[in-house]
């Protein structure tokens, strides 16, 4: 089955989408994805909950979060209510190092986002700040890259040994499924998506072109 | 001459539909008038050198024109339609006389009130995105 691993919705400071929307555009246009994972930025939505939409649509609707740390963005998933109180979600300059193993500690994965781009993107900082320690998995296509970034990010990942996820980073409704990861095994919870990245049984599949 | 198929009511409406491909005039001799109209006198708008010491790839379009393109996307597509909000995301600079492309798509029909959700996307010859948003519209019945 194909999520896209990287969302935003209206509950993001930048995000104009609804999450029904997503869901209506997703089966209008018989996109090639079984579900979405939320990532809303600089927090946890411990509020909403969609489970009547994902009945609805037969779709697997997740949430996650996206941090920013000195190296950049990082996708955080299977967030706990320990975990939100572990680390301010809401910071601008976590330290990376400490997200991902605090993450793994709570039984979590982080996941350095657009590792390409520049300023937030991991790799834009692995030459002034070093290789961090600790990272397995980094998002190597993302639906709003520019220029080469999503190369960068391969080539990179290719590099470090780093596996890839691959997500939309859709912020409106038309923009979702542009890029995703493909599991061989069924992902119904966020358990199995944890378990499933853990497991390293994924591929990143783009749908861009 | 072709005829342009205009919507005119919210029923002519559909999830999904495609509004009509527009590609907005960005040469620097438009971008400049504007800035000129607008009383933006900075070199990023007027000169592509200039702006390139500036860091700029060239000289940008500047975003309420950018703005300006999308409210013309969709009254060429719902002459009739009044825009109540246009909401945009500034993601990479539009760089004038670079060809590029506005998309805009229905994403939400409310025939009880009478609105649609179009998502709007300006993007380069690349198809990366420069500019995303969303825009909400009211229609007659």
């Amino acid at each position: 089955m194909i999520l896209d691993l990287h969302t935003h919705s209206v509950k993001s400071d930048d995000g104009r989408a609804k999450v029904e929307n997503y869901c209506q555009w997703i089966r209008s246009k018989n996109l090639p994805i079984d579900g979405l994972v939320l990532t809303e930025h600089r927090q946890y939505d411990m509020d909403s909950d969609y489970s009547k939409l994902a009945s609805k649509f037969d779709l697997i609707i997740l949430k996650a979060s996206e941090v920013e740390t000195e190296y950049g963005h990082v996708l955080v998933y299977g967030v706990s209510p320990d975990l939100t109180r572990a680390f301010d979600f809401a910071s601008i300059n976590l330290p990376l190092e400490m997200v991902v193993e605090t993450s793994s500690q709570h039984g979590a994965v982080a996941v350095p986002c657009h590792p390409g781009r520049k300023r937030v993107g991991m790799f834009a900082h692995t030459e002034e700040l070093g290789v961090p320690k600790g990272v397995r998995i980094v998002e190597i296509y993302n639906g709003g890259s520019r220029d080469n970034e999503d190369q960068i990010a391969i080539t990179n990942a290719k590099e470090f040994g780093y596996l890839g996820i691959g997500g939309s980073d859709s912020h409106i409704v038309s923009h979702v499924g542009r890029c995703g990861t493909k599991f061989a095994n069924k992902i119904s919870d966020m358990n199995d998506l944890v378990e499933a990245l853990r497991s390293e049984e994924f591929e990143a599949v783009s749908f861009k072109n | 001459m072709a005829t342009r198929i205009t919507i005119s009511k919210i029923e002519d409406v559909e999830f999904g539909a495609n509004l009509p491909a527009f590609e907005p005039d960005t040469s620097l001799a438009i971008v400049k008038t504007f800035a000129t109209l607008i009383g933006w006198d900075g070199a990023r708008f007027r000169d592509h050198e200039a702006a390139r010491k500036e860091g700029l790839a060239g000289a940008m379009v500047p975003g309420v024109l950018s703005q300006g393109y999308l409210v013309a996307m969709i009254h060429q597509w719902a002459p009739v339609a009044e825009i109540k909000t246009i909401d945009t995301v500034f993601r990479a600079p539009v760089i004038a006389d670079e060809p590029h492309f506005i998309t805009g798509v229905v994403t939400d029909i409310n025939e009880d009130e009478g609105l649609v959700e179009i998502d709007l996307t300006v993007a380069n010859e690349k198809g990366e995105t420069r500019v995303f948003g969303t825009a909400s519209v009211s229609l007659p019945a």
